[in-house]
């Protein structure tokens, strides 16, 4: 029999309770879809959330839960930045490459005719800035024309370990866009052991020569490291090297490492833990950069249109969080 | 700077401390600092008032036309909610009841809320009373339940609509509030139905003491009146007080509840 009076006691109850406290109420007999849709009339109107309906007991949430999106930092929302592996073979074999790129590892080039219409796309989206990776992009011999296309529309990064600007990739360097291109540059220390024992020896002096052969061509660089959590307290030497060579404080990047691709240890990083940066491969759209070699953080393998991919990101990441709060509000104890 | 301004409020629900929480981050940056008292039941806030441990109190409009008898006039209302200026008494039967007026409740049942609710108790009984409906043509169901608050619980408007679901009552007076909340006609169809509605008369204000500086209360005042329906910060507050935008009070709005207090006697404390 339909209890009629559920909509008295959803006041009566939601009224006893503080706001973002859930309460539940008995709905009597009935089509459960129509029971879904009269709470959800009485939680529209009262400005409560109907949390579900199951075997005919309605939970409501008073209030509605905050907007995660809205909780971010505006560079933070998903969708503003746009990750793209541009391709997965790589000049070295980091022993924490995180995915999982070498000069074993087959290519997988996302290719210049998918770039320039994700680019096309992300403006549209929303997306302010573009963001290239790899593998290592000097890999690839069009890397001038799809750096091209990404700054032809909007401010671009490309991640690099700086090794490869000699001839006709020094040329390419010297193509691409000053004034839209910042260069991001792996380095891991100020002296040479720790970044050769992870990235091979000889990468160090390499890249610090990239770093000097891309500031003196005019770019932008950020310097990057990726270090062991424990090793993230002792960066003042690192920072005055870094310094040394002109990079700019805002500029001197430094990531934990994360236990990901073919990475021993580090942070565990799941999809519940990682607001998440939305990345392209050539095998589809990932959750995060850190994980675009993993299927646990597949979003979709459908790369266009780009807008329905970033939508769910973010349709995801808002169900997350609001799946945490509510086991917050569950748990409230230790 | 001068101490804050204590502003007094009862706790009739949860969501109080969050909102009073919300309004004294608002008013931290000043120039009106506040923080804020909660009482159990409206008595206690009036003693509050007129004893000097709150400046202002958010009373009720019984708790205003209390405080105005126990200070002969001598305190004053600073202002309301938009919606305290339209409140309004309705009178719901069961839908098809052919109830089409005050007057068909002669030899009828009413439920009425708790005694102390001016929407669901007081003013009702006015308005049979303007109606031509003494004691004798109406038998009242009362329903005392959260006595103390002014009917601020909604519980014992509720209670009465259950009355009449249960045929204990043939029809209920209620607030608009809670006519509202139940999503008037169209979530319960075929439940309820309104066959009269009262004037609208003014509902909740902040009340101050006549003595209370006028320094500190204009700054209280101007800071209050400029919160913003449409500025992110301030909506949560203003939704979960039930207001889009604080106003300057109508003292006539009250001219009917201290008509129906003085006819029926009500005590000036309770």
């Amino acid at each position: 029999m339909v209890n009629q009076r559920w909509v008295l006691d959803l006041v009566e109850r939601v009224g006893a309770v503080a706001q973002g406290a859930t309460v539940t109420v008995p709905l009597g007999d009935g089509d459960p879809g129509q029971l879904v849709q009269n709470v959800g009339a009485w939680c529209a109107r009262t400005g409560n959330e109907l949390v579900e309906v199951r075997e005919n007991v309605a939970t409501v949430r008073r209030g509605r839960s905050p907007d995660p999106l809205a909780e971010l930092a505006p560079d933070q929302v998903p969708g503003t930045r746009l990750w793209m592996y541009t391709n997965f073979d790589c000049n070295l074999a980091c022993d924490y490459c995180c995915a999982r790129s070498s000069p074993q590892a087959p290519r997988r080039a996302l290719g210049i005719d998918r770039i320039r219409r994700l680019a096309g796309e992300a403006a549209d989206a929303g997306v302010i800035e573009l963001l290239l990776t790899g593998g290592e992009p000097f890999l690839l011999p069009d890397i001038d024309d799809l750096v091209a296309a990404c700054t032809a529309v909007l401010p671009t990064t490309l991640l690099t370990n700086g090794m490869l600007f000699r001839g006709r990739r020094l040329e390419a360097l010297r193509r691409m866009d000053r004034t839209r291109l910042a260069l991001q540059i792996s380095l891991d220390s100020a002296t040479p052991d720790l970044h050769d024992q992870h990235r091979g020896r000889g990468s160090w002096s390499r890249a610090v020569a990239g770093i000097r052969t891309a500031h003196a061509e005019g770019f932008r660089v950020r310097v990057a490291a990726t270090l062991p959590p424990e090793q993230t307290h002792q960066l003042e030497p690192f920072h005055t090297f870094l310094d040394s060579l002109g990079i700019a404080r805002e500029d001197q990047v430094i990531r934990a490492l994360a236990h990901r691709g073919v990475a021993e240890h580090g942070l565990e990083l799941t999809i519940e833990s990682l607001i998440p940066e939305v990345t392209i491969t050539a095998d589809g759209v990932y959750w995060h950069p850190v994980s675009a070699d993993h299927p646990d953080q597949l979003v979709t393998h459908d790369l266009f249109p780009l807008h329905a991919a970033i939508t769910e990101v973010r349709r995801r990441f808002t169900e997350h969080r609001a799946r945490a709060t509510a086991a917050a509000q569950w748990f409230p104890c230790a | 700077m001068s101490k804050p301004l204590i502003v007094g409020s009862v706790a009739y629900t949860p969501n109080v401390v969050t909102i009073w929480e919300g309004m004294r981050d608002y008013f931290a940056d000043g120039p009106a600092e506040m923080d804020f008292v909660l009482f159990s039941n409206y008595a206690r806030q009036v003693d509050a008032l007129l004893e000097g441990t709150i400046d202002i109190a958010w009373n009720t409009n019984l708790a205003w036309v209390r405080t105005v008898a126990r200070t002969d006039g001598a305190c004053r209302a600073l202002a309301m909610r938009d919606t305290d200026t339209v409140f309004r008494t309705m009178f719901v039967a069961r839908s098809g009841s052919a109830l089409g007026g005050l007057e068909n409740l002669k030899g009828k049942r009413l439920a009425l809320g708790s005694k102390d609710s001016a929407q669901a108790a007081i003013l009702p009984v006015h308005f049979l009373g303007r109606a031509g409906l003494g004691p004798d043509d109406v038998e009242l169901v009362r329903i005392n339940s959260d006595v103390g608050k002014h009917g601020d619980t909604g519980r014992s408007e509720l209670d009465a609509l259950r009355a009449v679901l249960d045929e204990h009552a043939d029809a209920a007076a209620i607030g608009i509030n809670t006519w509202e909340a139940i999503g008037r006609e169209e979530l319960m169809p075929g439940a309820f139905e309104v066959f009269w509605e009262s004037p609208t008369y003014c509902h909740c204000n902040f009340t101050v003491l006549a003595g209370l500086a006028e320094d500190r209360v204009e700054p209280w005042v101007d800071k209050l009146l400029a919160m913003d329906w449409d500025d992110p910060q301030h909506r949560p507050i203003l939704e979960m007080e039930g207001l889009r935008q604080w106003v300057s009070p109508q003292l006539d709005g009250y001219a009917s509840l201290f008509e129906a207090v003085r006819e029926q006697e009500i005590s000036i404390r309770w």
